[in-house]
């Protein structure tokens, strides 16, 4: 049994009243500037704060997701706070940095050890330094750890295997530009045309820039508390959404050329779906890491919310526009909201929630009662986390 | 004349050809590379015991496609990338020495030559269909 699965003994994630996200924060996402770290993750957790309702000295630990700022970033950011003695954790793990620091806070209250816990992701746009460039092993190819060779040549697998275009596979970069249109905090707020996503300028086989997403900085932030602490502290369980699975994995030899990622991405999939108790043609939102618009496809057929082969089609559909069957990327994903690394998770996970409140104005998906954040970062390592609307 | 990545391969007997260098396990007999991997990709026996192998560097194209920009400093594009199954297993992406993608199919078979870079007094790994290889 692998150890992304589930026991049968219930759903850890039940302990402690349940988990739940309790707050909100973000600080936009934006090209890379000279503000301070220390600003951009405050205004995020001060923002988290407010839309809670839970006052500083509540919080018993800090998980702080980041790639690229260095050594020991949350102590000196977060003292601005009040210096309260709260644990704090800085958690790296890529692209899915936040989205761990997020699952470490919920292991944290679903154990009971805390009922008050921040997860906040923040990240300044770095020098991309990577522990696999210093295994000390050569490479036929310097070209060989950068993704977006690789994801090209996924492209090219795909739209050959499944007799797609590169126009419909463009589109999918294009539904995303529009939803960041709509989103305040989004890097990009342009909605594009087909034309244009093929017109700019090309990166690496089929993918133009407007398919990848940008580098930058920014921050976003949630309070996650438990079911308990809702009660005591008095909080607006109305506005509380509840974390109904989380589930981590890595990557296993591929069984045919390419295919890793994409089990990767299936097999932690179904772990959440499972460990939630839904199907995933019951997900009203997903989230999930389009760095290239191919992925997007790759992963909707993956995840299941469509049928394998069917991808293309479902985004020609619109059946993941928002209002359609389930709303992908509907922040406008990593290609149009931006793709911060530490924030990337965290910022999936606001906005899940801001849908599942009803609050997510100019772009609210309808009756929105599930949604899934799905990540993965270098390595390749997975994430996905169930959220639900409140009873 | 040395080669950029001593590690994975030399020249072979025709001056031009590249051999690549395996670690065969003495557990599974699995192949792995780079030949000095800290164990092995099949079974994760440390690869002490391992025998070093040498074989013509090639194997089949399973993709490719073409760097429009430089993505690393000091990389030169245009430039061709593809992943090619070295051996069982050992799938490598490697740099492909054609003047474009028309002379690639995926699927076919090609094989790693040495491209000489005379100011750096090294030869690196390129890898070319094997047919026009056998040409040049
Ligand atoms: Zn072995």
């Amino acid at each position: 049994m692998s150890h992304t699965q589930q026991s049968n003994s219930g759903n850890w994630l039940d302990a402690n009243g349940g988990v739940f996200i309790a707050g909100i924060g973000l600080h936009p996402y934006q090209f890379p500037t000279e503000t301070p770290y220390t600003e951009l993750g405050l205004t995020a957790v001060r923002a988290a704060l407010a839309d809670s309702g839970l006052a500083w000295d509540r919080v018993q630990s800090a998980h702080v997701g980041t790639t690229s700022i260095g050594m020991a970033a949350g102590r000196v950011m977060l003292r601005h706070l009040g210096s309260t003695g709260l644990a704090v954790t800085q958690v790296e793990n890529a692209s899915a940095s936040g989205s761990f620091a997020f699952r470490q806070a919920c292991m944290e209250v679903a154990t009971g050890m805390s009922n008050v816990v921040l997860a906040v992701g923040v990240d300044k746009h770095g020098d991309g330094r990577r522990a696999a460039n210093k295994d000390g092993l050569e490479r036929l190819s310097e070209t060989a750890t950068i993704p977006a060779a690789k994801f090209a040549m996924m492209a090219r697998t795909y739209l050959r295997e499944r007799g797609a275009s590169v126009e419909e596979m463009a589109n999918a970069a294009v539904k995303n530009h529009g939803n960041a249109a709509r989103n305040p905090f989004a890097q990009f707020r342009k909605p594009r045309t087909l034309e244009q996503v093929l017109a700019s300028p090309r990166v690496v086989g089929d993918l133009t820039v407007q398919q990848c997403c940008p580098r930058g900085e920014g921050a976003a932030a949630v309070m996650v508390v438990s079911g308990n602490a809702i009660r005591h502290l008095g909080l607006d369980a109305r506005r509380c959404v509840r974390v109904k699975a989380s589930v981590a994995g890595s990557e296993r030899p591929e069984m045919q050329y390419g295919d890793s990622a994409v089990e990767l991405v299936r097999t932690s999939a179904q772990a959440a779906f499972d460990q939630a108790g839904i199907a995933p043609k019951e997900l009203d939102l997903l989230e999930l890491h389009d760095a290239f618009s191919v992925e997007e496809l790759l992963y909707s057929e993956a995840i299941g919310v469509c049928e394998p082969g069917e991808g293309a089609r479902y985004l020609a559909r619109g059946d993941s526009q928002i209002g359609g069957r389930c709303a992908i990327n509907a922040s406008g994903g990593l290609i149009g909201m931006g793709h911060p690394l530490g924030p990337t998770g965290i910022g999936q996970l606001a906005e899940i929630t801001r849908q599942l409140r009803g609050e997510a104005d100019g772009r609210q998906h309808p009756n929105a009662r599930w949604g899934m954040a799905h990540m993965i970062g270098l390595g390749s390592v997975s994430v996905a986390h169930v959220l639900s609307a409140s009873a | 004349m040395k080669p950029l990545q001593p590690t994975l391969y030399e020249l072979a007997d025709d001056g031009h050809s590249l051999n690549f260098f395996f670690a065969q396990c003495s557990a599974c007999g699995g192949l792995s590379f780079p030949a000095n991997a800290p164990g092995c990709m099949h079974c994760g026996e440390p690869l002490s015991q391992a025998t070093r192998i040498t074989r013509p560097g090639g194997g089949e194209l399973l993709e490719f496609v073409t760097l429009h920009v430089p993505l690393l400093p000091g990389m030169a594009a245009p430039s061709i990338a593809g992943d090619i199954r070295i051996a069982p297993g050992i799938v490598e992406e490697g740099v492909m020495a054609v003047a474009d993608e028309s002379a690639l199919k995926h699927g076919m078979a090609v094989r790693a030559v040495a491209e000489v870079k005379p100011e750096e007094g090294v030869y690196a790994c390129r890898f070319v269909p094997v047919n026009e290889g056998a040409a040049q």
